[in-house]
């Protein structure tokens, strides 16, 4: 695990998103056990408050349960996990129509270039396989 | 103490090889010396043999060997050494490539143990070369009569081996006259110690302070001699002992406790 | 805790140190930051009572430091603090020697993590080496605060890495660390805390996170801000 960080947002908020970019795209399976605090410390380089606190924040809203004594876990509960990858659907929205709302073009003519690439790439893909 | 032990064993450790070169330069020296001074006089006395009569017939004495070069210059060399150690053994931890200063300082051990491993040092290193100038001479002894038969030789008596008088204070009869003039030496060697450390809390200012009090220690020191001329003899012989005891004391007490002070809370890096 | 107050320090007429004041706590790395020759060194000294200081209080844990103080702190110059002849092993055995709290198995572990040969002479070691050997000094000694001062000056960059990796294992975790670093960029994301100083002074105290939460700025641009302000 690589993350490349910025130094102006904090770098626990950081962390808490990457994990739910992990979850949204699935590369985290639910109910999946997470490294320590320690060790994604030692992972992602760096301090190992900010891992601490970026657990604590993640524990608070959900995404991630500890059991007793036993390493933590990503969630298994599926609204949570659905409102995560809503989150960031969302968010990926509000970035596009924030970069197009300059641009003078009709909503309709925007959706039908979306559609069209799309399904050009997944057109891509099946052929790939 | 624990402590203190094992920074003398360090200490010595580090002058060691340096030790081993001064015994083997003191070594060669006074044996080939040894050698060359008496096969000298063998030369001469068969020389002698042809030319001159019975009554100047030059008979060897042991000052030609004691008061020669061979004999002497690597004395000298040593205790040159050995001076400058005195300096050496402090400033080589602040200067080179090395700030060795900042591990001894740091040590969980009172800084005052490095001040004293130091001083034990100087002090064994100084009684070492003085056990083994007295093993050498016997030695020594023995080179020249397995080269010059006795009835060749005066008489020699190992009070007056040497014309110069500092082998008496070297070597003193009595064992309170050693303790004095070693403690002397040990108060001396204190005392430079601490100056030294009051220029490397003051830097250049510290110099003219370092200077100050060495002079005030030697000052007082000498103030039980100093008095008893002055007033012509007035005190016994005992009392002035027991005088200089009390200023040896003052001096090296005060040359403790401003080192300590020094380390404790004045030194820089 | 490390709490400096109202340090003053002058060196001859110079006031370097003028009442500088700020705070370390166990558990957090805190960087001292300031230009060439602002005092950052000469705090760390002070704290460790190589240096004097002309009024003010230095408290490890609420005590002045003492003898035994060595065994709970410890000071990582930016020069190797043992002898050059020696080797590291020697070096090693030294330090077992005096400090109860040197840790053999740490610092074998720390030698095999820097790929560093034992038998190897001080003297004969690189500079990054040297640097690493004199981490190992400081980090193998089961102590409560470690005093670092420029640990990647002067360094090739991949001895750099090795370094910073240290600070996120734990052998930095719950031990109180002061650091003072030119590479401020690239350290930030490692440090809790900031301590500008300027002047001789500390002009601004802050926690990272907070401000990057709070005001979205890094600390390059909080440095920027009151350098240039």
């Amino acid at each position: 695990m690589t993350v490349k960080f910025n130094n102006r947002d904090p770098v626990y908020v950081q962390v808490i998103r990457h994990f739910k970019e992990q979850i949204a795209k699935g590369y985290f399976e639910p109910g999946q056990e997470i490294p320590s605090r320690r060790e994604l410390a030692n992972q992602l380089k760096i301090n190992p408050n900010t891992a601490q606190r970026a657990y604590k924040e993640m524990g608070e809203q959900g995404l991630i349960f500890t059991e007793g004594n036993m390493p933590s876990c990503i969630t298994k509960d599926e609204a949570v996990l659905k409102s995560v990858r809503e989150e960031l659907i969302i968010e990926a929205v509000d970035l596009f129509l924030g970069s197009i709302k300059s641009i003078d073009v009709p909503l309709s003519e925007v959706l039908e270039l979306v559609k069209k690439k799309h399904d050009a790439e997944s057109g891509e893909a099946e052929e790939l396989k | 103490m624990r402590n203190f032990l094992k920074l003398l064993n360090f200490e010595v450790n580090r002058f060691f090889k340096l030790y081993l070169i001064l015994i083997g330069v003191i070594i060669v020296s006074q044996f080939i010396g040894a050698i060359v001074v008496s096969k000298g006089f063998m030369d001469r006395a068969d020389q002698n043999q042809l030319s001159m009569s019975q009554n100047v017939k030059e008979y060897f004495s042991f000052n030609y060997f004691f008061d020669s070069e061979w004999f002497l210059l690597p004395v000298f060399f040593s205790i040159a050494m050995l001076m400058i150690y005195v300096f050496f053994i402090w400033y080589r931890d602040w200067f080179g490539k090395n700030t060795f200063i900042y591990r001894l300082l740091m040590l969980p051990t009172d800084r005052i143990t490095i001040y004293f491993a130091k001083l034990a040092t100087i002090m064994l290193l100084i009684l070492g070369l003085v056990a083994l100038q007295i093993l050498l001479i016997p030695i020594e002894i023995q080179i020249v009569n397995s080269i010059i038969p006795t009835d060749l030789q005066s008489h020699f008596s190992f009070y007056h081996f040497s014309s110069f008088e500092i082998w008496g204070w070297m070597y003193p009869n009595t064992f309170t006259e050693f303790i004095l003039i070693y403690g002397v030496g040990l108060i001396f060697v204190a005392v430079l110690f601490t100056a030294i450390l009051i220029e490397r809390s003051y830097g250049l200012k510290g110099i003219f302070f370092a200077i100050v009090y060495g002079m005030l220690s030697f000052g007082v020191f000498f103030v039980p001699i100093i008095l008893n001329e002055f007033s012509n003899g007035y005190f016994y012989s005992l009392e002035v002992l027991l005088m200089i005891i009390v200023v040896s004391i003052i001096v090296l007490g005060s040359a403790i406790l401003i080192a300590n002070h020094l380390l404790k809370y004045k030194i820089r890096v | 805790m490390i709490e400096v107050k109202n340090v003053e320090k002058k060196y001859g007429r110079k006031r370097v140190l003028k009442g500088l004041s700020f705070t370390a706590e166990k558990g957090e790395i805190t960087c001292l930051i300031g230009i060439n020759g602002v005092g950052k060194t000469t705090i760390m000294k002070a704290i460790m009572a190589l240096t004097p200081i002309n009024s003010g209080e230095i408290l490890i844990d609420g005590e002045k430091i003492r003898k035994e103080s060595f065994e709970k702190i410890t000071f990582i110059p930016d020069t190797i603090t043992m002898l050059p002849q020696m080797k590291i092993c020697d070096a090693f055995a030294f330090m077992a020697d005096f400090y109860k709290n040197w840790d053999p198995q740490r610092a074998e572990e720390l030698l095999q993590f820097f790929k560093l040969d034992s038998t190897e002479r001080i003297a004969n070691l690189s500079k990054g080496n040297m640097a690493k050997v004199n981490m190992i000094l400081g980090l193998a000694l089961d102590v409560d605060y470690l005093l670092m001062d420029e640990p990647f000056s002067g360094i090739d960059i991949f001895s750099r890495e090795q370094i910073a990796d240290v600070f996120t294992s734990h052998l930095i975790e719950d031990r109180g660390v002061i650091i003072t670093t030119h590479e401020i960029s690239d350290i930030e994301h490692l440090i809790d805390r900031a301590v500008l100083i300027d002047n001789g002074e500390v002009v601004k105290e802050f926690g990272v996170e907070e401000v990057r939460e709070k005001e979205g700025k890094s600390v390059v641009d909080v440095m920027r801000e009151v350098y240039r302000g």
